[in-house]
């Protein structure tokens, strides 16, 4: 190796360049964790739904997408986003890679927060919302006031641990040209020739963020929620933990 | 549709999904062995085996997939290490030592924790029989963590089968890198993607429904 590359990560300039990058990842991360909060919830409850209509597109939503790679749902909105979105916003449209990012993002991540949730809300006492029926409450209330609040306190952990594989994956929306952090060590080692400091140096930053919210998570998870759903989690985990 | 049922290039979909299967299957055995190497440096009574262990876990999934891949794909020929002189066997095998190399964290946690799950009185009995300590992991415990083991293991080749899809970043022609290719030649962009969609579908579908019937018979049986 040649340590005479390595000057570059002092320069105030370079870093202010990979400062960006991490900025673009972390606006990307929180803006795609809380669209996929949001469409998570609803394919959550759409799944729980006692209505036939509503809980078989769910399913078919939340296995079909989590069937396919995440890569893939983000290049096809990179090159198809604009077109799907002309309709609404007129023939010159253009979708900002940011926001391709996002729904292929989004729409990943949504399909895992749904089983999170499914999973917390399943795993709560039946009597809670027996009881809360009881007393007169109607189903909206009863979700909005008993069942969510319970379940999502109880799954705080695991959606933490999703916000990691978010940040992880946001890399692969630097591969369809938008800029982030994996983007801005790209373009420096181009530049200068020097992918194994410029890659060390990310990955460092990458690891100091992720590290920092797992064990967080961790710490977060303990004596929490009953075994079976520990289980379930540590499956949806497993399988969709992505780059 | 009609125009890319005729397309010259679909040879493309098979051979991708071909090279998709191999990538799967090849670092699923990779990650398998250093996985179980790394699970027995985590257990074992010996401090820096331990902290090596914990050190590449930690290290190895808390950094994305695509800037590790990068890494052995520049790093690898820096260090002195050539994979093939060939490029496109080059970006292949990279791609296999990036994808074992990041599931075989994944593995390591999953084999560690079925080796804990063994109940100590049979470790205790094994050893107190005269057995060494390598000789109660082959004989003993590495056995009875089996049942424990499998079905969180299929749940990581799931993760990995998707997970090939990242070895088209550095130049694969895999199932993802196909479709890619045949949108590029054909602007057919819904039946490229599609297609391909549905061919990853047709590999995780079956194998998620295995699972669960895995889960559901060792469950059973323990």
């Amino acid at each position: 190796m040649r340590p005479d590359t390595w000057h570059l990560f002092i320069d105030p300039g370079i870093l202010r360049f990979f400062a960006e990058g991490l900025m673009w990842t972390v606006l990307l991360s929180i803006t795609s964790i809380a669209l996929s909060f949001a469409v998570g919830l609803l394919f959550a409850l759409g799944r729980l739904s006692t209505r036939a209509w509503l809980r078989w597109p769910s399913i078919a939503y939340v296995e079909g997408v989590l069937a396919v790679p995440v890569l893939l749902l983000i290049v096809y909105f990179s090159i198809k986003g604009s077109s799907l979105f002309q309709p609404f916003f007129g023939e010159d449209f253009d979708l900002p890679r940011f926001w391709a990012g996002v729904l292929g993002l989004s729409m990943y991540t949504s399909a895992i927060i749904a089983e999170i949730l499914r999973a917390g809300i399943l795993a709560l006492p039946r009597g809670q919302s027996e009881a809360a029926r009881a007393l007169g409450l109607s189903y909206p209330r009863t979700m909005r006031f008993v069942v969510l609040p319970q379940a999502l306190r109880a799954m705080v952990p695991a959606l933490m641990a999703q916000l990691t594989t978010i940040i992880k994956d946001t890399s692969l929306v630097g591969t369809i040209g938008f800029f982030e952090l994996y983007r801005s060590a790209r373009i420096i080692y181009t530049q200068n020739f020097n992918p194994i400091e410029a890659l060390g140096f990310i990955s460092i930053i990458y690891f100091v963020i992720c590290f920092t919210l797992s064990q967080l998570s961790r710490r977060l998870e303990l004596g929490q929620a009953p075994k079976d759903v520990r289980a379930k989690l540590a499956e949806i985990q497993l399988r969709d933990q992505v780059a | 549709m009609g125009i890319i049922f005729e397309f010259p290039d679909l040879y493309l979909f098979p051979s991708g999904l071909w090279v998709t299967i191999q990538l799967s299957v090849v670092s699923l055995i990779g990650s398998l062995v250093i996985g179980t190497v790394i699970a027995l440096f985590r257990i074992s009574p010996i401090p820096p085996l331990r902290w090596v262990g914990t050190g590449y876990v930690e290290l190895f999934r808390n950094t994305p997939l695509l800037v590790q891949l990068f890494f052995l794909f520049f790093g690898a020929p820096l260090l002195g290490i050539r994979f093939s002189d060939e490029p496109l066997e080059f970006n292949f095998r990279a791609a296999l030592l990036g994808l074992s190399l990041y599931h075989a964290a994944y593995v390591a946690e999953v084999v560690r924790g079925g080796l804990l799950a063994v109940d100590k009185g049979q470790i205790e009995a094994a050893r107190s029989l005269g057995l060494s300590y390598l000789g109660m992991l082959r004989y003993v415990q590495l056995p009875q963590s089996f049942r424990a083991v499998v079905p969180p293991l299929a749940n990581i080749f799931i993760a990995l089968v998707k997970n090939t899809s990242l070895a088209t970043t550095i130049g694969v022609v895999e199932l993802l890198k196909a479709g890619e290719l045949i949108e590029s030649r054909t602007f057919r962009t819904v039946e490229a993607f599609g297609s391909v969609a549905v061919l990853y579908l047709l590999l995780t579908i079956p194998m998620g429904i295995g699972v669960n019937w895995l889960e559901k018979r060792l469950r059973v049986a323990r």
